[in-house]
């Protein structure tokens, strides 16, 4: 059971359609997104969980099916009364105030008084890490500290839910990483429901609890890290996230629960149906990890099925060596990682290799 | 740095030839004679006297001004929705329409003076102030589309889109967050319009009832020798006043620019 199995539904998608005149930007969107869940929209540039994201918040209109958040249908319902607020990717923040005014500015019409929305300012302020930047200009801070009033403006209003569109894309990588776990904790302290769109995997992986993979206007994949990177249900969502070699396989038999799968280089495999996701009409390949796969030292045994193979090519990242090895003295080729630990030294190209494999570890698209 | 002689004195003359003319207005204001021309005579602010009590001159210089304003004012609001409309939206007919609105731009402003005379006198209505208004409106509005339009395209969309977020209506919206940003571009607008409008010539002069203009009336006033040197006081409080104001468009716009944190990339001034 995961994190979101048990959680009452946030947001629900019927069958959205979205056109942009001609351009079918949505197509056909179902799935539901939990409270108090963090959610990601992952998918390439142009694939539309950015319109997805848009709609949520109200600034697009969507053509045809339904959106509830918090079992109310928005068809009628405005962005600027939805209980949705957003982090926008250039952060948006109103230049010609300061980063008070700014975190403030969505109680306006709040009926609190002056003194207590003073407070909630300095404790959204406070929230984000910006203690005392209240009185600064708002285009005098960097491009952190910005994101930082934009998180702080967006969850002065407690919305069910908090949209983040890329807001991590135009930080540079250790300020990424920081922020990364900053927001991972940020949602677990207030708990409410953050969408985060985003084209980055592994920051998908990194923070979230489920994750809506997506390809031309579908969703391709609905599952929580593990599962996408386990049992990617196609071979577009292997091989988006992370690396995954892909070896043509021909299916031997099918009975019940279990395929029967004979894989270039490896062998015969018995593979459990869970293996093997709905077929899509394609070649058969089975696909495996790199870190499935395992070099064997002098005379290791294998756990479960080894096979011979030889080393094309060496890639060191200093913890990790990548080898490209050629299976079983054919012209599959797959890249297989290992940790760099004492007493196991870096091998040569040429070199001859046992490699160790799992037939649990193979996944089957056809 | 490389000295280029022959591009320094070209430099040099040009400028001369620009402003050296202007440079005589306030000399010759001061000059104590009728008669416009080198040796100087001696100092005297008789003229500028004799300007201040001139009743047709101060008629025609209130009416410039209440046409100035109308035209800056209304040509900055007609260029504001263009604007807005033509950065915003897509609609059929666009790129079109746009050109209908730039188009006098590039139009002989004598055309269109005679245009709108034809059409005018046909339609029946009377020559007026009012109708001055209107053909100078004709011809400012496309500069204030220009100027506010580069304002628009400047402002992110993020920011109205994260306004409206906040639970802001789109009037509110633009209210506090399009307008305080495209104020200096409406600033710039509307003192440029107003410099058109006011030394505007062709227009004042085809359309306008008789009622004294101020550009129509000194050009009137230059067929008397003994004018002159009144209207030379006169130009000599118009170039202060453009100064002032350009000065103060241009000090608005600094401060716009440092308002919203941008880059000053270049200006009037």
């Amino acid at each position: 059971m995961t994190f979101s199995d048990d959680r009452p539904t946030m947001i629900e998608f019927k069958d959205v359609h979205k056109y942009y005149g001609d351009y079918h930007a949505l197509r056909g969107i179902n799935g539901t997104i939990k409270a108090g869940e963090f959610f990601s929209l992952l998918g390439p540039s142009g694939c539309g969980k950015t319109t997805l994201l848009r709609t949520i918040a109200g600034f697009e209109d969507i053509s045809s099916g339904v959106i509830m958040i918090d079992g109310k249908d928005m068809a009628d319902v405005a962005a600027n009364t939805r209980p949705t607020n957003m982090v926008f990717q250039s952060y948006a923040i109103f230049p010609h105030m300061t980063v008070e005014e700014n975190v403030g500015f969505g109680l306006r019409k709040d009926p609190r008084s002056k003194e207590d929305k003073a407070k909630a300012v300095a404790e959204a302020l406070d929230q984000v890490g910006l203690k005392g930047y209240g009185k600064r200009a708002a285009h005098a801070l960097s491009g952190g500290q910005r994101q930082r009033v934009a998180l702080a403006r967006a969850l002065i209003l407690k919305p069910k839910v908090l949209l983040l569109d890329e807001p991590l894309s135009a930080l540079d990588k250790k300020m990424r990483e920081h922020m990364q776990v900053e927001l991972i904790k940020l949602q677990r302290q207030v708990g409410i429901t953050f969408i985060l769109v985003t084209h980055d995997q592994e920051e998908a992986l990194v923070m979230s609890d489920r994750i809506a993979v997506m390809f031309e206007g579908e969703i391709a994949q609905l599952a929580d890290p593990e599962t996408l990177y386990r049992r990617p249900a196609t071979r577009k969502v292997a091989d988006f996230i992370g690396t995954m070699n892909f070896i043509p396989a021909e299916i031997v038999s099918e009975s019940g629960d279990k395929v029967e799968v004979d894989a270039k280089g490896l062998g015969r495999a018995m593979l459990d149906i869970s293996q093997a996701p709905a077929k899509t009409g394609e070649t058969p390949v089975v696909g495996l990890r790199p870190e499935t796969l395992t070099l064997l030292y002098d005379d290791q045994k294998p756990p479960e099925r080894e096979t011979d193979g030889v080393i094309d090519e060496v890639i060191y990242f200093g913890d990790m060596t990548y080898y490209d090895v050629y299976l079983g003295g054919t012209d599959v080729e797959v890249r297989l990682s290992m940790r760099n630990v004492p007493g196991r030294p870096v091998l040569d190209v040429g070199t001859k290799v046992r490699v160790a494999w799992s037939p649990s570890a193979l996944v089957l698209f056809r | 740095m490389k000295k280029a002689p022959i591009l320094q004195s070209y430099t040099l003359f040009y400028l001369l030839f620009l402003y050296g003319p202007i440079l005589l207005l306030p000399i010759f204001a001061f000059n104590d004679s009728r008669v416009v021309a080198f040796p100087l005579q001696g100092f005297t602010a008789g003229w500028f006297a004799e300007m201040a009590s001139d009743q047709n001159l101060r008629n025609a210089a209130k009416n410039s001004l209440m046409i100035a304003l109308s035209v800056a004012t209304i040509s900055t609001v007609l260029g504001i929705f263009a604007a807005r409309a033509s950065v915003r939206y897509r609609f059929p007919g666009k790129a079109p329409l746009m050109g209908m609105i730039m188009l006098p731009l590039v139009l002989p402003e004598m055309i269109v003076a005679m245009a709108l005379l034809v059409v005018l006198l046909s339609a029946g209505i009377p020559l007026s102030l009012f109708t001055v208004i209107l053909g100078q409106v004709l011809i400012c509005t496309p500069f204030a589309v220009a100027i506010l339009t580069s304002a628009f395209q400047s402002l992110d969309r993020s920011l109205e889109e994260a306004a409206m977020d906040l639970g802001e209506t789109a009037w509110s919206t633009f209210r506090l967050i399009v307008l305080p940003l495209v104020m200096p571009g409406i600033m710039a607008s509307f003192l440029i319009c107003f410099t058109i409008s006011f030394d505007e010539f062709i227009i004042a002069n085809f359309l306008g009832s008789g009622e004294p203009i101020l550009s129509v009336y000194i050009f009137g006033q230059f067929r008397f020798p003994n004018k002159v040197p009144s209207m030379l006081a006169l130009g000599t409080v118009l170039v202060c006043m453009s100064i002032i104001l350009l000065g103060f468009a241009e000090y608005m716009r600094r401060r716009g620019i440092a308002k919203a944190g941008g880059k000053d990339s270049g200006g009037f001034l």
